[in-house]
């Protein structure tokens, strides 16, 4: 049961230390991590390591020091579930999106011709995925003694094999492939006793990220069935992403004639600059200072300032992904998510405009409690679109999928410029729906008969 | 409506139907004759298989007041709807639409609903109206805009937004001989759209 003094947490009695900890944490900084895809060949295999599996997972809050420890989260997808031997009537119960995978929803998401799941990198999209672990931490000496821990348990069970991994790092730099600070923004979720990044942002339902809570609908989110599989768990959509950094730079310097114009029309496509400090607050230029300040990086909305864009544009990644207060069409608070991205890959020197072949990108993990509502409508009428904002038929600048025909608006007095013939800049490499159960639930899962 | 000599609908009777500004809806609802749901559901699937091709997109330009339609068959294949959304009155150039690839459409489709005379039959308002129900609530996100209107806003836009591309435009706005026009109130406003 809850035990949290969190008095917040109290009210609404989020069994919190039930949920498991690396579905709502974010990021450490600096991370290093890693992602192991497990294939169950054999049920009883599949629940035997789950019991193994088990003292490896930690429920509740992270420590003061969120930074300290490291964290092992289990997610199973569709076809998971089904390996482990879940009985058909529960099997049946999970929502439409997470049951078809995320293969299955690529035209939907709009991951379509080289992102494509017919190009997705094996074993993505092809059902042979079954469980999904993640192991993330600050400390690398930390992470390796869990990630040996969970070696040995994959080893001690035949039957369940390990079909692929990917380690992720932060970058020296700090930043993603393409040189902007991530994992700044953190929703600010009812009574988990987790602060939210933007200070001003009103608490979101718990509902909305851990099933059996009532949600921003005044519902309780729909939920698998029997109830102790349900509570407490969330869904993840788990995508690797290939970043086309040396295009992205080309881009930027055929359509600037200076440094400063470069590194602001960068800026106006992220939505922030290169350390994270928003337009919005900044709109001239970078600030390192106030980028460091966790207490004012991420605390601003849109409309009293911004609404028409003209420090962050409408059509800006960051402002897309998470519009808070700004004029949309529809209401912002139904489709959050947190967002843990992580990334892979060497990084391109500075200054190199030659793609050099290497694999490098991100592998991101989008967390809700509803695939649908979610993940996927923001992909669909938020990344892929620009109707939501004015703007149909544009895409996010930086992770639309715009194959050379993509256009951008960054408002500008006295004449709004247009950007035009845009490249992608990103490919899904492939892409999966999981189930995070709780704590409980795992043990549901490993001790299931039959 | 108020009769206005040389105007083509002032002959027209007042007409049934919930009006939103200067658009309104036409909703009728047929018995399908007998045995007939399957032929209609055969044109109705010709129709939409075409409704990309220049002909139909040339007879909707031709007609210039038809917002939206749909035809639909309901109640287990026995009835049937045309739902549609008008400036002005439908009936007002039901005579004129009988000419184009539309009018062809109407007299395939209700030719297999019970009693009707024909497109082109003199008593074929008369029929419509008698198969007409007003809605009980009709609104239109545009209510002051004719398909007419939306045609030319879309066109005057995508001039504007060709001419903000230009150099020349940024130029002209720089220019001091142009300081005049560009203090006017309309050109301000045209500078509020032009920015974002």
């Amino acid at each position: 049961m809850n035990t949290a003094d969190s008095s917040s947490a109290a009210a609404v009695g989020v069994e919190i230390d039930d949920v498991q900890s690396g579905a709502l944490r974010p990021r450490p900084v600096p991370y290093q991590g890693k992602f192991v895809f497990l294939h169950v060949d054999d049920r009883h295999a599949g629940r035997a390591l789950l019991q193994r599996l088990l003292p490896l997972t930690s429920g509740g809050l992270p420590s003061v020091d969120s930074n300290q420890g490291a964290w092992v989260a289990v997610a199973f997808t569709y076809q998971g579930l089904r390996a482990l031997g879940v009985p058909q009537e529960s099997l049946e119960s999970f929502p439409r999106a997470f049951r078809e995978g995320m293969a299955a929803r690529a035209k939907l998401i709009g991951d379509v011709g080289e992102s494509g799941p017919a190009h997705w990198e094996a074993p993505f999209g092809t059902g042979d995925v079954h469980i999904a672990l993640s192991a993330l931490s600050s400390d690398a000496a930390q992470l390796d003694q869990e990630l040996e821990r969970a070696r040995v348990a994959f080893q001690d069970t035949p039957g369940v094999q390990v079909i692929w991994q990917q380690e992720v790092h932060q970058l020296p730099t700090g930043r993603t492939t393409f040189g902007f600070r991530d994992g700044i923004s953190h929703p600010n979720i009812e009574g988990v006793g987790l602060p939210g990044s933007n200070p001003q942002e009103t608490p979101i339902k718990a509902g909305e990220f851990i099933l059996g809570y009532p949600d921003e609908t005044g519902n309780l989110p729909p939920m698998p069935s029997p109830e102790v599989l349900g509570r407490n768990g969330t869904y993840a959509a788990v995508r690797k992403v290939h970043t086309n950094v040396a295009a992205w730079r080309r881009y930027l310097r055929a359509n600037s004639s200076s440094a400063e114009e470069e590194a602001l029309l960068a800026a106006k496509m992220v939505g922030r600059w290169p350390s994270g400090a928003p337009l919005t607050l900044t709109p001239e230029r970078d600030d390192p200072e106030l980028a460091a300040d966790p207490h004012r990086v991420n605390d601003f909305l849109y409309r009293e300032n911004d609404d028409r864009g003209f420090r962050c544009p409408a059509g800006a990644h960051i402002r897309r992904a998470n519009p808070r207060d700004a004029t949309i069409i529809g209401d912002a608070r139904m489709h959050r998510l947190i967002r843990r991205g992580t990334t892979y890959g060497p990084p391109l020197p500075e200054g190199v405009l030659e793609d050099d072949g290497a694999d490098r990108g991100l592998v991101g993990v989008f967390i809700g409690a509803h695939l649908e509502r979610q993940f996927e409508f923001i992909k669909a009428e938020w990344v892929n679109d620009g109707n939501f904002i004015g703007y149909p038929g544009e895409k996010d600048p930086v992770a639309g999928h715009h194959g050379g025909t993509g256009s951008v608006t960054i408002p500008e007095k006295p004449v709004r410029r247009r950007l035009r013939n845009l490249p992608s800049f990103v490919v899904t490499r492939g892409g999966e729906y999981c189930f995070v159960p709780g704590l409980r639930a795992l043990r549901w899962l490993a001790e299931l008969e039959g | 409506m108020t009769a206005t000599a040389g105007a083509a609908q002032s002959a027209q009777p007042e007409r049934p139907g919930r009006k939103d500004g200067v658009c309104g809806e036409f909703t009728v609802f047929t018995r399908i004759k007998p045995g007939h749901a399957d032929a209609l559901r055969e044109d109705l699937a010709r129709i939409a298989d075409t409704s990309d091709n220049e002909g139909n997109r040339a007879a909707l330009r031709q007609i210039g007041t038809l917002h939206d339609a749909r035809h639909v068959i309901f109640d287990n294949d026995t009835r049937f709807m045309f739902a549609s959304v008008f400036d002005g009155s439908w009936d007002t150039y039901i005579d004129d639409f009988g000419k184009t690839a539309v009018g062809a459409n109407f007299e395939r489709v209700f030719s297999h609903s019970e009693g009707f005379p024909g497109v082109s039959d003199p008593g074929a308002k008369d029929w419509f109206v008698a198969h007409q129900e007003p809605a009980g609530v009709f609104v239109s996100a545009y209510p002051d805009l004719t398909v007419q209107q939306i045609w030319k806003d879309q066109h005057v836009n995508e001039a504007f937004q060709e001419v903000l591309d230009t150099p020349e435009f940024r130029a002209a706005l720089e220019n001091p001989a142009n300081a005049e026009l560009l203090a006017t109130p309309a050109f301000q406003k045209l500078l509020e759209e032009a920015a974002v």
